[in-house]
């Protein structure tokens, strides 16, 4: 087993959690989008 | 007017609640792990989206079949739903992996039997909802993506075991035991935040196939009676 510890790091976390966080709402904010479209659609 | 709160509505905030307080726990208060340092503290969003698209797919073999079986179209819903939030945690996934592995790895990507086998995963379920949309009849694209979406299905049990049976840079899958306790409580909290999330995201995917499908079923006026000339156009 090597030793020593990677040092910092905190980068790569905070682009992990951002792009998770961004995936997520992202594809919440397409369902909403595509649901509200439709709704539109069978209004007119 | 006040709309009120739905089961999935109320799973889907709980999912939100959750993944802040879970983030936290993992970020600010768990330990840094011995040799990774803070690194590590990519598992509590790494973990929750292998396993919740994990669960995803099977969730699709199971309505997959149910489909098959049935032919009831809501199986259809649930199915396509399952793949989709499947396929988008699985791309998180492997994007929280290549960021995890740059510094612990020192490269974004392997050509590592884990890594292969789960890239294999979102795309054999992208092609199973592509697929999808090259076939208007809806029985038939029901029947056809199922078969698709059971075929797909091999793959997961491979991305679970492959670690266990063939050498790997992965690490072999973790239990509570060899976890410190401190650890496991921001893997659980988030894992259950991603699970209620992921449900409330093919719940509305679901009602957004069958409200697509309801359109579908009636013609638009133009098609039932086209003007004259029309046809000659």
């Amino acid at each position: 087993m090597p030793e020593g510890v990677i040092i910092g790091g905190w980068g790569y976390v905070i682009a992990a959690y951002a792009l998770t966080v961004a995936g997520l709402v992202l594809y919440a904010l397409s369902l909403v989008r595509r649901r509200r479209r439709i709704h539109k659609k069978g209004r007119t | 007017m006040t709309k009120r709160l739905t089961w999935d509505g109320a799973l889907g905030i709980a999912g939100v609640l959750l993944f802040l307080v879970g983030s936290y726990i993992g970020l600010f208060v768990a330990p840094a792990e011995r040799h990774m340092g803070d690194v590590q503290r990519i598992m509590y969003v790494h973990l929750p989206s292998a396993w919740i698209s994990m669960l995803c797919f099977t969730a699709a073999f199971g309505f997959a079949v149910a489909s098959l079986w049935t032919s009831k179209p809501r199986w259809d819903r649930a199915m396509t739903g399952a793949i989709e939030v499947g396929v988008v945690l699985n791309a998180l996934l492997l994007i929280q992996g290549m960021i995890w592995a740059r510094p612990t790895w020192g490269v974004w990507w392997d050509w590592d039997v884990r890594l292969t086998t789960s890239l294999v995963m979102m795309l054999l379920f992208a092609g199973v909802l592509a697929f999808r949309a090259f076939i208007e009849d809806p029985e038939r694209r029901a029947a056809w993506s199922a078969v698709a979406a059971i075929i797909s299905f091999v793959d997961v049990p491979l991305v679970y075991f492959c670690v266990r049976w063939w050498r790997s840079i992965h690490q072999i899958q973790s239990t509570p035991s060899t976890v410190d306790p401190a650890m496991v409580l921001p893997l659980r909290i988030n894992s259950f935040a991603v699970l209620f999330i992921a449900i409330w995201m093919i719940v509305q995917r679901a009602r957004l196939e069958a409200e697509s499908a309801s359109g579908e079923r009636v013609p638009e006026p133009s098609r039932l009676a086209p003007s004259e000339g029309a046809e000659h156009a």
